[in-house]
């Protein structure tokens, strides 16, 4: 089996690591270096559960990249993101509950921080647009739109309360 | 000011610190020392066959191949994977005619993905090149797909005991006439003034939870058999588990991962038994199987797709005087849930509207499809596509509103529920139609419909269901909750109840915490363990809340009669004079007399001898509360679902402009997340009402196992939504809780083919409404939309 040694920065940490070259970033982080908060969906980067950041801001799926090919770049996964305590993102999805079986969640986060970074004002529809290739089963989107605007609202630093907009009516007989 | 200090409240899910950072370990995160790993050979060129050769030779081979286990190699035993079959007596599954039909590897392909053989190698590598290997070869046998094709004479049968491949009726012993419901449909039809009557397909949906299924399993130097799964059933898989291979249950221990999401599709077991029979094969060596998204999507239980038929038969002024029924459901290769869903389909049939004489015959019929199972609804939708298209038939032909006959003829409190005996105790199903119709602005809408014109043309729909709250009387509803009392006052909650991510967990602590006067991080949950937790028949029919909550509460119960016992010695006073008060109980005639449960708590474990009076001092052991918890009733919430759309009659495109959820929840335990569920569930409903459907190739290969090619409704796609929870604290439920989490998938899928019939005046038969049909149907009905 050939492989190739390249560098890779992950999490901030330098690694210089020997991978078959034809395996995936996806492999590469969970296999081979433990970092398991990468999700594995499909494999075939149609739902995005195993999104990370490359070089600080774009996203990639990290099941559709070959680990050889990305000598020298800077890879983040969510854990990464929670370094410095958890980033506005990531208490924004706890803030807005929209975290339910956790799979997507990883890859929503990163793919969220990735946006914000490039763009720290998006419109509702700019977000959904940009969410487009993470899927989430649980949710049906609306609280992840809701706590990726949050987090845009408090970018970088604030803390905003965010009004829920579930409404509670008291029945006829109560 | 609330009553509560946690209930009701937007609480920090128990496990979203941990989701946010990726934390959580789901099976496929797990890696232990010596894992070798398990790749299953599946056959993906049949849907139906015969192996006739089977060679693992060249396979073997391969350096770092340990192991081939073929259908000769493992255990004889057969298994139903579903779970119905372990909550229903012996004497019910026999009258029933339930089957244990399912082997580890067979020689039988009944379905496209059926299990051949397993190959255990020292990575997953090295396993998937070596299963490329092994030699099958195979006869084709005939091919059927569809309940018609299976029940024709001459078409193979799957099953000896199952004449013309139909695996389940409502059995004649338990069901007269092989019906379901009262009164004599048939006679009661011929006083109906107008009947709408027709034939409709539903169909094959597929839950796509994110995670697809991984397994671990290893034999311990002891022997002992352990299986890390993500089950929502942790205590049912143990039991089958145990069974299957022949071993007590003492001997097996089924160790729960964080499951991502499950929506039916983990409910009792999947690939526990071959990954189980390839550990036992290697005693001592963990074997982890990893199933691909593809692989996933042909193996696992999918809804029943099916024919429906029905009849409606009314008076001029709108009085329901008779329905008819009949579910064809297709149930695929194996028995799996053959006699529950089409059951439960007449069920909420029957559950729904308060009709002279209803009758309803439910059967099951074998396939070459993949096996049908449970999914979220579990029948409910398959009925919501079917019965509220035809009402909203009958109303047009009527000139009645469609929400105004929901409003007269929605059965309520006292009525029987879909389970007849069991009355509805408790309603709010007028209340979410009036909400609902006013959030929506129906009339005015409705009114603006009748003038439109041009391409586009819009819609409103409404659709009503009820549900229930756990399976009693029809399944076995019972959960153990044991409370160990902390010496500081703190309590560790001991329960099998799963959380496939709805957040049950996290109501469960909720519950556990204001019933025992603790703040949430006083109490901890201890899940997932099949050696410390007592039974639960696991999470399924919306139960969790309702029957664990209940269990909880039983349980707390238990710990505080103790610690008022305790408590009394402790203050010299009678039970009947003490209070609770927060975290101290006091004398009511003098409460400075008073003690903290956390000092009772402290006493009981650290009892020392007072060496003046050589007394102990307090009263003596550890608190522990139990309960064995068996549901006294079911609850059903109800809801009504609002749905406005705007077709393109050029495109055939279908745009939800607008969805609102309403839901009688009883009491809202947290919001946050009882909405999360309508939401969640209304995007699933959308997907079968639209765009969600399994097809397959002439024979029987699956052509969209992908989610480029199975269409669910993205980010971007989904309509503006708005949940409206209508509380009224129900008797039965924990504070008065019903269940939300399957409820939330139903009503959309009427309320959108229902707003699709306002908008075009056209109804369609067969689920999904896709655009094709959208556009074929226009130009067979001649309409001209410029």
């Amino acid at each position: 089996m050939k492989e190739r040694m390249i560098e890779l920065t992950v999490n901030g940490i330098n690694l210089n690591i020997s991978v078959p070259v034809h395996q995936t970033l996806l492999d590469t982080l969970r296999e081979q270096l433990g970092f398991t908060d990468t999700k594995y969906g499909c494999g075939t980067g149609e739902c995005g559960a195993c999104t990370v950041i490359i070089d600080g801001e774009d996203s990639l799926c990290s099941c559709m990249a070959l680990a050889s090919t990305l000598n020298g770049r800077s890879i983040t996964t969510a854990a990464g993101l929670a370094e410095q305590g958890l980033n506005a993102v990531q208490q924004a999805f706890i803030d807005q509950t929209a975290v339910q079986c956790g799979y997507c969640t990883p890859g929503m986060v990163v793919k969220s921080t990735s946006l914000l970074r490039k763009n720290p004002n998006p419109t509702e529809e700019e977000i959904r647009k940009e969410l487009e290739g993470n899927i989430c089963r649980c949710t049906g989107y609306d609280s992840i739109v809701k706590a990726v605007q949050q987090a845009a609202q408090s970018f970088p630093e604030e803390n905003t309360q965010w009004d829920n907009a579930v409404e509670l009516k008291t029945g006829a007989h109560s | 000011m609330s009553q509560f200090s946690v209930i009701g409240k937007n609480v920090p899910k128990v496990d979203a610190f941990e989701k946010v950072t990726g934390q959580p370990i789901y099976a496929a995160d797990l890696k232990m020392q010596g894992m070798l790993y398990g790749k299953i050979v599946r056959c993906m060129d049949h849907a139906h066959a015969r192996v006739t050769r089977l060679d693992f030779s060249e396979a073997l081979k391969i350096p770092g191949v340990i192991k081939i286990l073929g259908p000769e190699d493992v255990t004889q035993t057969t298994y139903n994977t579903g779970a119905c079959d372990e909550m229903v007596s012996d004497k019910v599954g026999h009258l029933l005619g339930d089957l244990k039909d399912q082997t580890i590897f067979t020689y039988h392909v009944r379905h496209q993905g059926d299990a051949i053989c397993g190959v255990i190698a020292t990575s997953e590598e090295i396993a998937e090149r070596a299963a490329a290997k092994v030699i099958v070869e195979y006869e084709p046998l005939q091919v059927f797909m569809t309940p018609s094709e299976a029940e024709k004479t001459g078409t193979h049968q799957l099953h000896p005991d199952k004449p013309n491949n139909m695996a389940f009726q409502l059995p004649d012993a338990m069901f007269p006439g092989n019906s379901y419901g009262w009164g004599d449909a048939e006679e009661a039809m011929k006083e109906a003034d107008l009947i709408v009557e027709d034939n409709f397909y539903v169909n094959k949906q597929k839950q796509c939870q994110m995670e697809p299924h991984a397994y671990i399993a290893q034999v311990d130097g002891r022997g002992r058999l352990h299986c890390w799964s993500s089950g929502q059933m942790p205590k049912i898989t143990h039991q089958k588990i145990a069974r299957l291979f022949d071993m007590p249950m003492s001997m097996v221990k089924i160790h729960s991962t964080t499951i991502g999401g499950g929506f039916g599709a983990r409910l009792g077991i999947i690939s526990e038994p071959e990954t189980c029979a390839m550990a036992l094969a290697v005693p001592g060596r963990p074997v982890k199987v990893q199933t691909l998204r593809e692989e996933d999507w042909i193996i696992s239980e999918s809804r029943h797709a099916g024919d429906y038929w029905m009849k409606l038969g009314f008076k001029k002024d709108g009085t329901p005087v008779a329905c008819q029924a009949r579910f064809k459901a297709n149930t695929g290769a194996y028995f799996t849930h053959a006699s529950g869903v089409p059951f439960t389909t007449g069920a909420w049939l029957s559950g729904m509207y308060k009709f002279g004489a209803l009758g309803y015959q439910g059967e099951s019929y074998f396939s070459n499809q993949a096996p049908a199972g449970a999914y979220r609804g579990y029948g409910n939708p398959q009925t919501n596509f079917v019965l509220e298209q035809l009402i909203d038939r009958a109303l047009t032909q009527l000139d009645i509103d469609p929400v105004q006959w929901r409003l007269d003829w929605h059965k309520g409190v006292g009525d029987d529920g879909w389970c007849f005996g069991v009355k509805y105790p408790s309603c709010q199903l007028s209340e979410c139609l009036r909400q609902g119709a006013e959030a929506i602005e129906w009339d005015k809408k409705v009114a603006a419909n009748k003038q439109q014109s041009g391409v586009k043309r819009r819609g409103v729909g409404v659709s009503v269901m009820n549900h229930t709250s756990g399976a009693m009387p029809m399944l076995l509803e019972h959960t153990v909750t044991t409370i160990m009392m902390n010496e500081d006052g703190s309590a560790v909650v001991s329960t099998a109840c799963s959380d496939l991510g709805q957040g049950s967990h996290t109501v469960l602590h909720q519950i556990a915490a204001e019933a025992l006067g603790l703040e949430m991080h006083e109490v901890t949950l201890k899940t997932g363990d099949s050696d410390a937790n007592g039974f639960d028949i696991g999470s399924h029919a919306s139960r969790t809340t309702y029957v664990g909550g209940n269990s909880i509460l039983e349980a707390s119960d238990d710990v505080k009669k103790q610690l008022l016992d305790r408590a009394s010695r402790h203050l010299d006073t009678s039970v009947e004079n003490l209070e609770f008060g927060g975290k101290t109980i006091f004398a009511k005639n003098n409460p400075e007399n008073s003690i903290t449960t956390a000092e009772i708590c402290r006493l009981g474990v650290y009892n020392y001898m007072d060496p003046e009076t050589g007394e102990p001092e307090g009263a003596p052991g550890q608190i522990f509360g139990f309960s064995s918890h068996f549901a006294k009733h079911n609850s059903p919430p109800f809801g009504a679902c609002f749905v406005e759309v705007e077709i393109d009659t050029e495109t055939g495109e279908i745009e939800l402009l607008e969805l609102v959820h309403t839901h009688d929840i009883g009491r809202t335990l947290h919001p946050a997340m009882a909405e999360g569920q309508m939401v969640g569930g209304a995007q699933q409903g959308i997907g079968m009402a639209l765009t969600e459907e399994i097809y397959y190739d002439d024979q029987g290969l699956a052509l969209n196992s992908s989610f480029t090619d199975y269409k669910m409704y993205g980010s971007s796609d989904m309509p503006k939504m708005k949940v409206i929870l209508v509380e009224d604290p129900d008797p039965h439920g924990p504070y008065g809780a019903k269940s939300v989490g399957e409820a939330g998938l139903t009503s959309p899928v009427g309320a959108i083919a229902n707003a699709v019939y306002n908008a075009l005046g056209i109804q369609f038969k067969e689920a999904p409404i896709t655009p094709e049909k959208v556009l074929k149907a226009i130009k067979e009905n001649g309409l001209n939309f410029a």
